[in-house]
């Protein structure tokens, strides 16, 4: 009880906020003036009740029952908490090996440190849930990891198996040195697959297929359709101009970072994305990139014309299903892990701020700064 | 309810429509209908005024009522909007300046961002800026460079070429202190000698000023008593020429050689020799034009602020100013408008952006400095993004109405287009926004821009 209190004592100074840990109970209620659930569901004075840092309840104050004594009251909006789809976050030293274009079982997880500031960073922005990958500059690079934002979780240590279907991925160094052969690599380990392969292979572990032309992005798409593989294309700047071939692949796409002055055409060739109704998530490229550039890469794609609620599902449920935690994190729903941020203003708006974040339902301040 | 600012007396309309531009002959866009009146739930005549179910009837390009309760003009086109405001203007913006020219610091003073404008940026890019409400910008040659030359205001105009879009061409001097090159650093040393440099420049262009308006001065002083010389003699001809007649019959009889008086004339002042450079320094120190510095650090602004102290004329605007927070109290009182470029920055930054926050545009308005905000022209096109800048700073604590000020009023008076850009007033030609929603939302739709009288997005209809 004291510290449930705490909490909500905690909330009502959070424009004086701390940038530590604060710990506190992850069994509380939540009320919010305008809750947005999931898609362009926005829910006025909504409740979310949170019990061991599960959601149980996430609606409307009708169906929510008895509330308890110490309900936190916030005066803004709550959401669940940002999920970046991609990104470099954490990870330390360089993650690309020089000399051999396969290592399929190097993992993002053994080489990230979940006390990073990298996250600390994320988390001020309302970003609780990140895909850190490897380099995409190797023709298997390895296996990306899905972590929270809160220093401590790791969510799945092997989430995609990184394909790298791009120049970058050639070296006049060592081999491949051409698409030929970088194909024929990949295809040698999907046509006898064991291990990783085998899981990929059999759509139980989903590839990230980085390609950046047009003609990759073809070639990436021919792969995913022979051997019927699930997954997303990172980077792919202007797959928009191929969207009908990107839909009927399966494949989702991750799209940015996107800073100010993006170039027209790739805004374009989201919104083309986002007609044709592609799952699009929002990558990030953090440390390179400010954190920030996440909610204004959906922002900029917004005001270029994509729908505001696939730009926002973008932001959350959607990165969370390409990531393979859809069923975990992405929405506040009874059974999700309660990710909650509490913002002063509608979170898909640029003129809004994270000021409080919730991850397993711990409570960590610093969303003001 | 009455119309409350109606001006409606002939000879003040007269005034007005005397000075309208003449109409633009094209394709597309096409020049706003004789009589166009917009309706708004919330209409934005300038930042700080707003009136709710607003009415504004443009006449031919200009405003001529901003009210509550105008009637309806027949045959008037009419609009409708949830808000309606002044076109946005990016203080500091590299739209369609020629690449090459961005980023050459060979540059003086005195080149001329005008002479960089490139004839063939994409009109699709154009269209792009004004679908975001941008309606004008301010440029400058070799961002970067130590001197950034003279600054203009340009027009947004989809198909317009860009001589004709200028809406002044010498809109400030620009410069630059301590920036990274290639990545590094620049030495200390060199940070403080820059300062230096600029203040040297100014008192050069001062100096040079002043020997101009002296010679102009001596030249006139001399040009009248030559021309009093002339009347003089004129008008004394006649008896002149008699009394040299008669000296001349003297000299004769006496058998005396004849002389003509000698007139010395004053020797004709001479012109001091003429520097562009100087010329518009001197202009700048004069207080004709702003001086616009791109400074970050603290230490700099100081040294700036202290060192131009003694130019009393001098009309300084600092732009990027990552560290101005800790000089708020001086920008204050020194008068001194910022330039905030709201962008986020990663964690491994160049030195100059160390400060950088984005807090810093609330926090140099809390302190009752002027800020302005503009897209930083490291990127042609984040002219377009400008209201998502503003969003950011409005996040970040600066009130929507400050935000607005910052990218209409302000712009326009600090670089003297008030009379064409930034506010709904009366008499004013027509640079408005009509939008679906509020100003700096992600969400907002542009639905129909009137710039310098024209309509340029969106359709009309009666």
């Amino acid at each position: 009880m004291l510290s449930m209190i705490l909490v909500a004592g905690g909330l009502l100074a959070a424009g004086t906020s701390s940038d530590h840990i604060q710990g506190g109970s992850a069994t509380f209620t939540l009320r919010a003036e305008h809750l947005r659930l999931y898609g362009n569901q926005v829910i006025e004075n909504g409740i979310v009740k949170v019990e061991n840092g599960k959601v149980t309840y996430a609606g409307d104050a009708k169906g929510a029952g008895e509330l308890g004594h110490d309900v936190i009251e916030h005066k803004g909006w709550a959401s669940p908490g940002l999920v970046a789809a991609r990104t470099r976050s954490g990870l330390s030293g360089d993650t690309l090996e020089p000399k051999r274009p396969m290592t399929a079982q190097a993992r993002a997880a053994d080489v990230l440190s979940l006390e990073h500031a990298d996250f600390r960073r994320a988390r001020s922005e309302g970003i609780t849930t990140m895909v850190v990958t490897l380099s995409p500059a190797n023709v298997a690079s390895g296996l990306s990891a899905v972590v929270k934002t809160d220093g401590a979780t790791m969510v799945e240590r092997e989430a995609h198996l990184q394909l790298g279907l791009s120049a970058d991925a050639l070296r006049n160094n060592r081999y491949p040195t051409s698409y030929g052969a970088a194909l024929e690599l990949i295809e040698g380990e999907l046509s006898k697959p064991t291990g990783v392969w085998e899981r990929a292979a059999t759509g139980k572990l989903p590839v990230m297929l980085d390609a950046v032309s047009r003609d990759e992005i073809q070639r990436a798409l021919a792969l995913a359709g022979e051997y019927k593989l699930k997954g997303v294309l990172t980077r792919a700047p202007l797959a928009g101009e191929l969207a009908a071939d990107v839909r009927k692949s399966g494949l989702g796409v991750i799209v940015g970072p996107f800073g100010f002055g993006t170039e027209q055409r790739l805004l374009d060739s989201v919104t083309a994305l986002g007609r044709e109704r592609v799952p699009l998530a929002f990558g990030l490229e953090s440390p390179d990139w400010p954190e920030a550039s996440l909610r204004i890469s959906a922002a900029l794609c917004v005001r270029a014309g994509l729908d505001a609620t696939m730009a926002w599902e973008g932001l959350t449920t959607t990165a969370a299903a390409l990531a393979g935690v859809g069923a975990r994190v992405g929405k506040l729903a009874p059974g999700y892990d309660a990710d909650i941020v509490l913002w002063n203003g509608d979170p898909l708006e640029l003129s809004s701020r994270a000021v409080t974040v919730f991850i397993g339902g711990v409570r960590h301040d610093g969303g003001a700064h | 309810m009455q119309a409350i600012f109606s001006l409606l007396q002939p000879c003040l309309l007269a005034c007005g429509l005397a000075a309208a531009p003449a109409p633009f002959v094209g394709d597309e866009p096409v020049p706003a209908p004789t009589d166009l009146f917009v309706r708004a739930a919330k209409l934005h005549v300038r930042p700080g005024r707003v009136i709710d179910n607003g009415m504004l009837w443009i006449h031919d390009g200009r405003i001529l009522a901003v009210g509550t309760d105008i009637k309806v003009p027949k045959d008037a086109k009419v609009i409708e909007g949830k808000v309606v405001c002044p076109g946005f203007i990016d203080s500091w913006s590299s739209f369609a300046l020629e690449p090459n020219a961005l980023r050459d610091d060979r540059v003086g003073p005195s080149t001329l961002a005008v002479d960089a404008v490139d004839s063939f940026v994409d009109a699709r890019h154009e269209q792009a800026l004004l679908n975001s409400g941008v309606t004008a910008f301010r440029v400058q040659p070799a961002i970067g460079a130590r001197a950034t030359g003279v600054g203009a205001m340009l027009r947004t105009h989809p198909t317009r070429p860009f001589g004709e879009t200028t809406v002044l061409a010498d809109a400030c001097v620009a410069t630059s202190i301590g920036l990274s090159r290639d990545g590094r650093a620049i030495d200390v040393f060199d940070r403080v000698t820059s300062v230096d440099r600029v203040v040297g420049a100014l008192a050069d262009g001062l100096a040079y000023h002043i020997d101009q308006n002296e010679y102009r001065h001596e030249l006139a002083e001399w040009e009248k008593k030559i021309a009093d010389k002339q009347k003089e003699l004129e008008e004394g001809f006649k008896k002149a020429k008699k009394d040299r007649e008669k000296a001349q019959t003297e000299a004769k009889d006496k058998g005396n050689e004849f002389k003509d008086k000698e007139y010395k004339e004053d020797k004709k002042p001479k012109a001091p020799r003429y520097d562009a450079d100087k010329e518009i320094l001197g202009r700048v120190a004069a207080g004709e034009l702003p001086l616009v510095v791109e400074v970050h650090r603290a230490l700099e602004i100081r040294a700036l602020l202290e060192g131009t102290e003694r130019f009393e004329r001098l009309r300084l605007v600092l732009a990027g100013a990552s560290e101005a927070a800790q000089c708020a109290e001086a920008l204050k009182e020194r008068r001194v408008p910022v330039i905030v470029w709201p962008q986020p920055l990663p964690a491994d930054r160049p030195s100059e952006y160390r400060g950088a926050n984005l807090a810093l545009a609330a926090e140099l308005a809390h302190e009752g400095v002027e800020v302005l905000i503009g897209s930083g022209a490291n990127d042609a096109l984040a002219t377009r993004d400008l209201p998502l800048l503003a969003a950011l700073a409005v996040g970040h604590g600066l009130s929507p109405e400050e935000a607005l000020a910052a990218l209409t009023t302000r712009p326009a008076r600090v670089f003297d287009c008030g009379d064409q850009l930034g506010t709904l007033e009366l008499g004013r030609q027509a640079d408005v926004l009509v939008l679906d929603g509020e100003p700096f939302s992600a969400t907002t739709k542009v639905r129909l821009v009137i710039s310098g009288g024209e309509v340029v997005v969106g359709e009309v209809s009666k």
